[in-house]
């Protein structure tokens, strides 16, 4: 077989790397790379993606079999002292493997421009919406529609959407991975993301940007809902601004707190049974009346206003194990008065109630 | 000798002693100043640690005994004569001084870049027990900011970048036939310039506000913000930057001026014009990033507004200005791995390299083309659009002169008298492993798919499979394969094959799924991350736990055959450069008489060619050719 | 011969000739002498370094598009001018005085050396005079940052120019250098020429346009 080997390499070599290609390309296509598709450029990247693979799996397969053919065919015992053929190159082959990467790395390159002209396309009238980055918390804005503000951000469906990024400190990225696209927030400059999200659901604008302590844990939600909805929705947080979202919850204050809980965000860093979440950056809120009644008198403040000022200003009180900073001091400008109160009477009514 | 004549003299008493003194002027200094100026207060401890990072490091090298040579032309006195004592070890103590011979300061430098390495290497093991589970388990989040940042810069900037140099100083003066580099006094200081480098990376952990947590890109304006551990970067590097241009600059004059005769550019051997190419984008590069540094000292230190968009500052020009350096960097931190490759490939598969012409144009076509690409770091940096599709299409076109090496290394191997021994290993683990990540880099040059992946674990993979697939593998090669000529010993060629497989096994199993997370969504820099991930995650973490624990395989087999391997022959490769044409280790001044080069380096398989005779034809020859593979230990076993 | 390097533990007993006590006579591949090759290179790497400053000069002037200099300020065209003057003379003496240490004109190599000291001595000084007077600091806004970080960072290559001045004229008098070997004047020269050189551009980018 070896000695085989040794006299034909073209063949052996043109069967080992063309199944191993074969392979290769199947199981690199196989595998689910990316998180759901949500947004029109998703396909376009996706796509891309899968021709790279095919591109590329080749190259590597090539590389990989000439290496461990060669060893396998031309391996010499120990104390061999031969020499190898004395080759010392040859034009025609050189030219090949010049011209081979030029013209596939010229065509990808190609490709890689359409799609990127395609995604960044502009289209008539966008829905704009202004976002704003700041250590470690998002707020978003949108100016055409009585300039409301959240700190989630709510998208229609099938609508074209510029988002308009802008940060107050230093440079934060927005990404929303089911998007598929980023982009850096710098500042004194507004950077754009253009997207049309088109498939419903609950994602995270991750930043992506080293910004200091609390990179790790600044996302907010992002949630596509169809046109109706958003409609809805814009009003409703009019409302809501003016009375905490009491109205739309039935007067329950209590739902309306979980909702406002929820849709703030404040689940992606406390653990709050009634609410759900599980997450361990922020203290867990189960047992806030104890921590308010201690940390509220030594601050000399009742229970309710330490946990209204921990919401407003967090940096006036750092819960011991916790670092300065982590979580968002901007819930004061995005909420209102009465969202806050809500929030406040929420976590004080339910913390408490599930332990034990 | 008396303790004050100690003192006087250079050495590690006079630097100790410099080290208050330093530190006390420092503190003079600002308090002086800022009492002059009426500012308040005027301790400020901010300032001192400034100043105080760059006069203790001033006050070590002059006290160790690099200016001493120096001070004595400046002030016009009379030299002392050369003694040559400063020249060569015969005893340990040697390498713990101010050395001019090429061959320790090599070995000074190989050793300081390892321990740079562990210690690189331990905080990334931190890295990995924090990732190891989502949530915060040991470090909060502001030491694993420090962890990450402390573990990239140590791995570039004091072993990469160096261990490189460190190799080429022993074997490039040898390989071309020269007695010693250019400027030996000026490759001593460089060397010394690294370890104080180094320790200010690793000292910036004690500080108030801990350990500069930026990232080995410090992008300002975070980094100008940031407590002071910054400052230990920020100063450690234009340490760790001066170091490496003036050996950059030291390898230029040497391979320029001198050449044994016959040596033309065209017969020198590939790690030569590897270590030619990386110096000039060491000299014409690494002043970007002194002034990417300089920069953010100014707006800390003085108030200046270059990164202040507020004050009519531009952001983006920190990272045009750091990218024109960095990434011209990591061909710094490729090239001279790609000139060890061609030699091992070749001596160890007993073939010439294929297209030599070629490869010596892909490493120049390499360097031109690094220094237009910079920008393909900037693609979601919200930079001028139109910047973007030319520095994506310069970007791809590397992989030309890339494939070209590549592809002669394979065609090298094609029908050679392949050895397996352990350079050869890692040659072949390095040849596989640096494709995969090129070719992943090749997918970060297309804009559209960096739009999603960029600052994700597949830009994680992406550097470690060019950085250690690429560059350790290559620099394990180097090791392995120089250690006979470094040492006079041969290493334990199983235990090299075991350390090969380990790290080559460990090293897929932890940064292989680092793409599969990276596209899935889970971004870099990050202590803690969504649930999602945690499986992978533990999963990497484990095998980077092993993958480290092969280190250990090397570490012992580099110590215990360094005190009793067999003596090495001269020749143990049976190569034709000249380095191997010297006894192992090589005489104290390398030759006695300068060789003639008299045909190409790779001329295996060529009846009785020859590279270099060390007289003229038909003399006897003077100075000690070894025959090839003659004397000593026999060859190891494959 | 001696063992460059040594084990770890034992010494090598292989040591055994020693018959010469240099190195070989190294062969010179290059008809450029090697500090001279070293101090070009080494000039290359700072072209690098001021172009750094340019490029956060391009920054902050022209994509920033910042008036120039900052509303209400002044630069001392003029003053500035006649400072240039002053250096680019210098580079006249110096080569004058090269030229004395070639011809073994001793008086014309201390003279010139000296007035070349000088003569950057006072620009120097007129630099720094320049900064009081100035009426604006580094840190009021991105263009006196950028004014500052570029006359700053050619202020200290004088200065080490002048240092490296210092040291020549001091050799100088004490009676170095001659025709055959005058490279301690010639290096520093070099790096003196290309402080004068630097000067005119950063004049012109910082002064006139
Ligand atoms: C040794 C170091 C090294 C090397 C050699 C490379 C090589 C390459 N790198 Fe990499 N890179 C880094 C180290 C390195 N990189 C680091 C450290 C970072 C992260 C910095 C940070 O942010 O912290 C980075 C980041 C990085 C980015 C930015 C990603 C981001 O942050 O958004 C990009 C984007 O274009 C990129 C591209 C490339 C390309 C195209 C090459 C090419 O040179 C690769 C060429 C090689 C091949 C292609 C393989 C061999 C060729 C063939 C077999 C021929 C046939 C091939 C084809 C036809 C495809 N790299
Ligand atoms: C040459 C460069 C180099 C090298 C060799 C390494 C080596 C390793 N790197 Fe590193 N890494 C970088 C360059 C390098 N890295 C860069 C540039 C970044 C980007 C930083 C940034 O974002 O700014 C990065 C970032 C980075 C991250 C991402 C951090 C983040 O974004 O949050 C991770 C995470 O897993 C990681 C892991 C590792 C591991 C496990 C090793 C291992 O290979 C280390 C193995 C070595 C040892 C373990 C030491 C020796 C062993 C012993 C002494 C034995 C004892 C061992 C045990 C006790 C187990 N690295
Ligand atoms: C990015 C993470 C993060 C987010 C988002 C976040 N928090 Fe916090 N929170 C923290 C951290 C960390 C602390 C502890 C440090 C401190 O007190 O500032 C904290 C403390 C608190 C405390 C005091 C807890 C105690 O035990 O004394 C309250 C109350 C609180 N948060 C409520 C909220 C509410 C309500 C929201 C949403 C509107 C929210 N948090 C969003 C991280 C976060
Ligand atoms: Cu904001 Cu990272
Ligand atoms: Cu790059």
């Amino acid at each position: 077989m070896r000695r085989l080997l040794r006299k034909r390499p073209a063949l052996g070599m043109a069967l080992l790397s063309g199944t191993a290609t074969a392979v290769g390309i199947a199981i690199s296509l196989a595998i689910d790379w990316f998180p759901d598709a949500a947004s029109t450029a998703s396909k376009d990247i996706d796509n891309l993606w899968d021709v790279l693979l095919i591109a590329s799996v080749p190259v590597f397969v090539l590389v990989m079999s000439v290496a461990l053919y060669s060893v396998f065919a031309w391996k010499v015992k120990p104390g061999d002292t031969s020499d190898g053929a004395p080759i010392h190159g040859h034009t025609k082959l050189e030219v090949v493997w010049v011209t081979i990467p030029f013209v596939m790395v010229t065509a990808l390159a190609l490709y890689g421009w359409v799609v990127l002209d395609d995604i960044e396309a502009k289209e008539k009238d966008p829905l704009i919406v202004n976002v704003t980055a700041q250590q470690f918390a998002w707020s978003f804005e949108y100016p055409a529609l009585d300039k409301v503000k959240s700190n989630q951000l709510v998208l229609p469906k099938d609508r074209r959407v510029e988002l308009r990024v802008k940060t107050k400190d230093v440079i934060h990225s927005f990404w929303v991975p089911e998007f598929r696209l980023k982009t850096d927030t710098v500042p004194g400059l507004t950077t754009k993301v253009r997207v049309t999200p088109n498939r419903l659901g609950r994602y995270d604008v991750v930043c992506a940007e080293l910004c200091g302590i609390g990179h790790a844990t600044m996302r907010q939600a992002v949630r596509v809902v169809p046109p109706g909805e958003f409609q809805g929705w814009v009003s409703e947080r009019k409302q809501r601004a003016g009375d905490g979202g009491v109205a739309a919850a039935g007067g329950d204050t209590a739902v309306a707190g979980k909702t406002l809980f929820a849709d703030t965000g404040c689940t992606a860093c406390h653990t709050l049974a009634d609410a759900g979440s599980e997450a361990s950056a922020g203290p867990p809120l189960d047992d806030l009346t104890k921590d308010a009644a201690k940390f509220g008198k030594r601050e000399g403040q009742s229970a309710e206003e330490y946990v209204k000022t921990a919401i407003e200003q967090p940096e006036a009180f750092v819960v011991p194990g916790f670092t300065k900073g982590t979580m968002p001091d901007n819930y004061k400008k995005n909420l209102s008065s009465a969202e806050i109160s809500t929030l406040v009477k929420y976590l004080s009514d339910v913390s408490g109630k599930e332990t034990k | 000798m008396t303790l004050a004549t100690k003192l006087r003299g250079p050495g590690w008493y006079r630097a100790a002693i410099s080290q208050p003194i330093a530190f006390l002027f420092a503190f003079g200094l600002v308090a002086l100043v800022r009492s002059l100026y009426g500012w308040d207060p005027v301790v400020d401890w901010e300032a001192i640690t400034t100043v105080a990072l760059i006069t203790m490091p001033l006050g070590f090298i002059v006290g160790i005994g690099c200016f001493d040579y120096w001070f004595r032309w400046a002030a016009g006195a009379p030299t002392v004569p050369e003694d040559h004592s400063g020249h060569g070890a015969t005893k340990w103590q040697d390498y713990f001084k101010v050395n001019t011979d090429h061959k320790v300061i090599g070995i000074q430098y190989i050793v300081t870049t390892f321990i740079f390495f562990v210690i690189g290497g331990l905080t990334a093991m931190l890295i990995r027990a924090e990732l190891a589970q989502p949530g915060t388990q040991f470090v909060d989040p502001n030491t694993y900011n420090g962890l990450f940042s402390v573990h990239a810069s140590l791995m570039i900037f004091l072993f990469i970048i160096p261990v490189f140099a460190g190799i080429a100083n022993f074997v490039i003066p040898l390989m071309i036939g020269a007695p010693d580099m250019a400027f030996p006094r000026l490759n001593a200081l460089s060397f010394w310039m690294l370890p104080t480098a180094g320790v200010m990376m690793v000292a910036s952990f004690f500080v108030e506000g801990g350990a500069f947590a930026t990232g080995w890109t410090a992008y300002a304006p975070l980094s100008t913000e940031m407590p002071v551990g910054q400052q230990f970067f920020t100063l450690g590097v234009q340490f760790a930057g001066a170091s490496s241009i003036a050996t950059g600059l030291n390898f230029l004059v040497t391979i320029i001026t001198m050449r044994a005769p016959g040596m033309t550019f065209w017969r020198m051997p590939l790690l030569v014009w590897a270590n030619f190419t990386t110096s000039l984008l060491v000299v014409i590069a690494t002043p970007f990033i002194a002034g990417s540094q300089f920069f953010v000292l100014l707006d800390r230190s003085l108030g200046t507004h270059f990164f202040d968009a507020g004050g009519g500052g531009d952001v983006l020009l920190y990272q045009h200005v750091f990218w024109f350096y960095s990434h011209p960097a990591v061909y710094i931190m490729m090239l001279p791995g790609f000139g060890i490759i061609s030699e091992v490939i070749s001596t160890h598969a007993r073939k010439p390299v294929f297209g030599y012409r070629m490869m010596a144009f892909s490493l120049v076509a390499i360097v031109i083309l690094g220094f237009t690409v910079w920008a393909h770091h900037m693609f979601v940096s919200g930079m001028s659009d139109w910047l973007r599709v030319p520095m994506m299409i310069t970007t791809l076109l590397i992989a030309v002169p890339t494939g070209i090496k590549v592809f002669s290394w394979l065609a090298t191997l094609w029908r050679g008298a392949i050895h397996l021994t352990t350079p050869m290993l890692f040659a072949l683990g390095f040849i596989t492993m640096f494709t995969l990540g090129g070719i992943s880099g090749i997918m970060l040059g297309i804009i559209p798919v960096v739009i999603h992946v960029s600052d994700t674990y597949f830009i994680v993979a992406h550097i470690h499979y060019v950085l250690f697939g690429g560059s350790v593998f290559t620099i394990f090669a180097g090791i392995y394969h120089w250690f006979p000529k470094m040492t006079g010993r041969m290493y334990d060629e199983s235990l090299g094959k075991v350390h090969f497989w380990l790290s080559f096994i460990f090293f897929n199993l932890t940064f292989g799924p680092m793409h599969f997370v990276g596209v899935d969504g889970m971004p870099r820099r990050v202590a803690d991350y969504a649930d999602e991930f945690a499986t992978m995650n533990a999963f990497i973490s484990v095998s980077s736990f092993f993958f480290g624990l092969s280190f250990l395989v090397f570490l012992y087999n580099m110590i215990t055959s360094w005190r009793n391997g067999p003596k090495a022959a001269a020749n143990p490769w049976r190569a034709h450069s000249i380095e191997w044409q010297v006894s192992s280790p090589p005489p104290i001044f390398n030759f006695d008489e300068i060789p003639t080069v008299v045909g190409g380096p790779y001329e295996y398989g060529v009846p009785g060619a020859v590279h270099a005779v060390f007289k003229e034809e038909g003399a006897p020859a003077k100075a000690t050719p070894a025959p090839a593979g003659g004397g000593g230990a026999p060859p190891p076993g494959e | 011969m001696e063992s460059a390097s040594v084990a770890l533990g034992r010494t090598h007993d292989e040591d055994q000739h020693d018959d010469h006590h240099g190195p070989p006579e190294a062969n010179q591949s290059s008809r450029i002498d090697a500090s001279l090759l070293g101090m070009f290179l080494f000039i290359i790497s700072e072209i690098m370094l001021f172009g750094a400053f340019f490029t956060a000069y391009f920054f902050i002037r022209v994509v920033g598009d910042t008036e120039w200099p900052a509303p209400g300020e002044h630069l001392p065209v003029v003053v500035a001018g006649i400072n240039t003057a002053i250096l680019i003379s210098s580079s006249f003496t110096m080569h004058w005085a090269l030229e004395g240490a070639r011809n073994e004109n001793r008086a014309a190599l201390r003279v010139g050396m000296l007035t070349t000291f000088l003569l950057g001595l006072t620009f120097l000084c007129i630099q720094i005079n320049e900064y009081v007077f100035i009426g604006f600091a580094p840190a009021d806004n991105a263009q006196g940052s950028i004014f500052y970080g570029l006359t700053g960072l050619h202020g200290a290559h004088v200065f080490v120019g002048l240092t490296l001045l210092a040291m020549a004229t001091t050799r100088a008098f004490r009676g170095h250098f001659t025709a055959k070997e005058h490279r301690g004047v010639e290096v520093p020269g070099i790096y003196w020429h290309f402080v004068d050189v630097m000067w005119i551009v950063v004049y012109t980018v910082i002064y006139v346009i």
